[in-house]
């Protein structure tokens, strides 16, 4: 058994002990020469010296076993359909070692490859957002997609949601970052949003083994993992204190750009963006057109982009009258039912019946009482 | 001397009266007086009131054993509307009266003074004694109007002991009875002038005119309600084809306004209807001084209500809120904040129109074919969706507050509307909206139309196959529908849902058949039982 194992599979078992965070996984690993070893003394009774690596009796425990039993992650990775790529593997996604110490272990669901995409962005906000901050995120998203970027976001309910809803809306590939295990694969509510990520070509990660649950220290952390994905993060709508803050310092410590949403000054849903815009070199994002630019998308015009546009022109005269008014109302932004009665002067049945036509296609989403422009929609421009 | 007296009055058991023999027998011994046959407290207690009511009358209480029987035995008794007849009995037994000219049945609690006081169920009681052959029956003044709602019963209402006494005795029997009339106790009998001495005959006029507070509340005009275009829209098919109507929304969004606007809305009850509702009141005790209800039913009651004051029970296994809505609306506000019992209660009422109540002592089976119209926050601080202000409550926690409405409950509503704050501009300037009447019209005009179609049934009574029926969709229809059905992962139930509502649509703008139009609108209504999508 012993004899059996494998560096890798030493690594991954170490890696997935309940208790061993990077500094115990790295101080092992550097004390030691590799995670077999490491696994091996501990086994055998070794004690750090290093006062800094202060090994627990249940964390112990927890090393010994996975050393007795070095398969078991191995056997729960394969029980739920999962791939692992190590910083040993030469398929370990490039921009993951900018971090210091980069993650010893990513799971993931779907595809590889969309982690090491020639253009990647990360795209976040906050869980609580307005209706505007929702469709800005969507639109965002969107042109992204045209651009040919992966958007990398944190398959949180909120901004996070609606950034990976409208890049698989559009046909784009998403990486979600996860904040637990994959056996608790983010908020009930993206349960199909999941499926449809990974249906789409794109893929969810996390650097926890799959029965991790998730915790209020493991999300801030799985950040640093988001903005490392993506060459620059967009911050969409943050208040004074959001997760999405610390995505964008972290941005910026492993040396990539930060484009903030301002708003207005007193505006409470905004707060962090500006104190972000104020105090750190990220800077505003102040048109769609002006991101591209921005992002460095603008040398190589992509057919989709400017298919995507035309698209909507003459996706909007293939509309019947009463869904093209309620269509072209809900491109300016959201409203709901009430609204568009009183907007586009239509009865109550012909407006019900135009929602109906327009959620089947795709081109509009519900939230709470209100729609929100999606699909084709999301393309038309902001001004 | 007549030693045994033998009269007829009757009990309520559910919303139907049973006939009681009262036999009181006045033998020589001490005098005491029992009372046998399964009585309660109420009318354990009511030896004192006969008492005190006979003295007080002018008549003698005989110093003898008195006994009083309540057949059939194992029924049991409650409630005091026995007073008159033990009375009556009484001195019918002891001699101070006799009774001629064909046997009155006796229904009435009395006062120790000797007055008559109303008492609840009389409507379906004299129906029944007036089924078992008794033409003549004698209720509290208070109760006649009821009364008179049965036909073919002779009603006398009586204010007091002497004039039920009187009653019976008959025109040779009354000159007895005053023969033997003590006079100082004339005198009391007279300080009771303040009652009428005259018997009140059935077509003497009653007492009308005066409000019923309870019934007539504050109505709102649907004029006065600006914005909710949608919300409007949606109560209309609600009330139209008695679809039960669940409205989502912030705090001040204008609900519960929205809802009392229902009453100004509803048609009038049939006549069938009508008499069962009226049996309902009269057997709640809330039938005093009125005849038949004619307005459709509209009961409001608080969320801090109990659970017997809303499904029903109670020592007296009274009917609750939802049998008093029968065929009519039962609006609860709050709905998330009803204790889980009552939400869960709800459903046999909202499946098969009927309630039961069983206790130990048997089960009672009341009507309860009530429309549900419920009204909710989104979420626990009332902001989940709104357009400009953040919602304070955590991940999920909508979902959550949502999902304490249990799902089989939400599976049996058909529409959710969604009601958004209404914009200050909007509440100041906006011209009003059509008035209550005018959409009444409609919905009556709509509702005629599923009754004369289906049997009688409103649109959302309909079987899965008599809704398909109803609808008669066409080729292209069906092909939509499927498609709908497909898009949105709807469930049979779901499918089903979509047809009932767009039948109403259609009724509403008086079309025989659906259209693709109707689908559609009817598909844009919210599913109720979706929870609120907040993910996108």
């Amino acid at each position: 058994m012993v004899a059996a194992m494998t560096e890798r599979d030493a690594w991954l078992a170490l890696a997935s002990a309940s208790g061993v965070g990077e500094t115990i996984f790295w101080g092992l690993v550097a004390a030691h020469g590799g995670a077999a070893e490491a696994l091996r003394a501990v086994a055998s009774g070794w004690k750090p010296r290093d006062d800094e690596l202060r090994i627990t009796r249940p964390t112990r425990a927890a090393i010994v076993s996975a050393f007795r039993e070095p398969g078991t992650v191995a056997r729960r990775v394969n029980e739920l359909g999962l791939w692992t790529v190590t910083p040993l593997d030469t398929g370990f996604p490039v921009r993951l070692r900018d971090i210091d110490p980069p993650p010893a272990t990513i799971f993931g669901w779907g595809d590889l490859a969309g982690l090491s995409a020639q253009r990647t962005v990360a795209v976040v906000g906050t869980r609580r957002p307005t209706l505007d901050g929702r469709t800005l995120a969507a639109r965002i998203a969107t042109r992204l997609v045209a651009a040919d970027a992966v958007v990398v976001s944190g398959l949180a309910i909120g901004i996070d949601g609606a950034v990976h809803a409208a890049t698989v809306g559009a046909g784009g590939r998403t990486v979600a970052v996860i904040g637990g295990g994959h056996a608790h694969p983010g908020p009930r509510a993206h349960r199909a949003l999941s499926r449809d990520i990974v249906e789409g070509g794109g893929a969810i990660v996390s650097e926890h083994a799959p029965d991790t649950l998730p915790t209020r220290g493991t999300f801030p952390r799985r950040n640093r993992i988001i903005s490392a994905l993506g060459d620059t993060t967009i911050v969409v709508e943050a208040p004074g204190r959001s997760g999405a803050l610390i995505t964008a310092r972290h941005a910026l410590e492993q040396g990539r750009s930060v484009l903030a949403v301002p708003g207005r000054p007193g505006d409470p849903s905004v707060a962090g963006c500006l104190s972000l815009l104020r105090d750190t070199p990220a800077r505003p994002l102040t048109g769609l057109d002006e991101m591209i630019v921005d992002l460095g998308y603008d040398t190589v015009v992509h057919a989709s982009a400017a298919g995507g546009r035309l698209s909507l022109a003459a996706a909007l005269a293939l509309l019947g009258p009463v869904e093209r008014a309620v269509a072209v109302r809900l491109a300016r932004g959201p409203a709901n039912a009430d609204a568009l009665i009183t907007e586009t002067g239509l009865a109550p049945p012909v407006v019900s019946g135009a929602i109906t036509l327009l959620l089947l296609r795709g081109w509009i989403a519900a939230v709470g009482p209100a729609y929100l422009p999606a699909g084709p929609l999301l393309a038309a421009d902001l001004r | 001397m007549l030693v045994l007296a033998t009269l007829v009055t009757a009990v309520i058991s559910g919303l139907r009266g049973e006939l009681v023999r009262v036999e009181v027998d006045v033998a020589p011994g001490l005098p005491v007086c029992h009372i046998v046959g399964l009585p309660d407290t109420a009318l354990s207690e009511a030896r004192e009131r006969v008492r005190g009511a006979i003295r007080n009358s002018g008549f003698e209480y005989p110093l003898s054993r008195i006994t009083v029987n309540l057949a059939p035995a194992d029924q049991r008794k409650r409630g005091a509307a026995y007073d008159l007849a033990i009375a009556v009995g009484v001195l019918v037994a002891s001699g101070q009266i006799r009774t001629s000219g064909g046997a009155w049945a006796l229904l009435g609690e009395l006062s120790l003074g000797g007055a008559v006081r109303p008492v609840a169920g009389v409507l379906p009681m004299v129906a029944t004694l007036a089924r078992a052959g008794y033409e003549r029956v004698a209720v509290p003044a208070g109760n006649v109007d009821e009364a008179r709602l049965v036909a073919g019963v002779e009603v006398a209402g009586v204010d007091g002991l002497d004039d039920a006494a009187r009653l019976v005795a008959g025109p040779r029997g009354r000159r007895a009875a005053q023969a033997e009339r003590r006079p100082d106790l004339a005198v009391s009998g007279a300080g009771g002038s303040q009652r009428s001495t005259a018997v009140r005959t059935a077509d003497s006029p009653a007492a009308r005119g005066v409000p019923d507070l309870e019934a007539s509340g504050d109505r709102v005009d649907l004029a006065d309600i600006r914005g909710q275009a949608n919300a409007r829209w949606a109560l209309e098919i609600a009330l139209a084809g008695s679809h039960n109507l669940l409205l989502v929304g912030p705090p001040g969004a204008g609900k519960t306004l929205l809802a009392r606007s229902i009453p100004g809305l509803l048609p009038p009850l049939d006549d069938d209807e009508a008499l069962e509702v009226t049996v309902i009141e009269s057997v709640a005790g809330r039938l005093m001084r009125s005849g038949l209800r004619r307005d459709r039913p509209f009961r409001a009651p608080h969320h801090t209500a109990s659970y017997a004051a809303l499904v029903g029970g109670g020592p007296q296994l009274a009917p609750g809120e939802v049998t008093r809505a029968h065929h009519g609306v039962l609006f609860m506000d709050e709905l998330a904040e009803f204790d889980r019992d009552v939400l869960d209660a709800l459903r046999q009422p909202l499946e098969d129109g009927t309630v039961e109540l069983a206790r130990a002592r048997g089960s009672i089976r009341y009507p309860a074919r009530l429309q549900l119209v419920a009204a909710m926050n989104p979420c626990r601080c009332g902001w989940h969706g709104d357009a400009q202000r953040a919602c304070r409550c955590g991940d999920g926690e909508a979902d959550r507050y949502v999902r304490r409405v249990s799902g089989p409950l939400l599976d049996r509503l058909d529409l959710r509307v969604e009601m958004p704050r209404v914009p200050p501009a909007e509440l100041v300037g906006a011209t009003p909206g059509e008035s209550s009447g005018v959409v009444a019209e409609r919905i009556a005009a709509a509702r005629a139309r599923a009754l004369r179609r289906d049997g009688g049934r409103p649109n959302a009574h309909l079987a899965g196959a008599a809704v398909v029926a109803a609808c008669r969709l066409q080729r292209s229809q069906e092909g939509l529908m499927r498609e709908l059905a497909t898009a949105a992962h709807m469930t049979a139930r779901g499918v089903h849902r979509v047809l009932r509502v767009s039948r109403t649509i259609a009724d509403l703008a008086g079309r025989d058949g659906v259209t693709d139009a109707d689908l559609l609108a009817a598909a844009g209504l919210r599913d109720p039982a979706a929870l609120p999508s907040l993910s996108a």
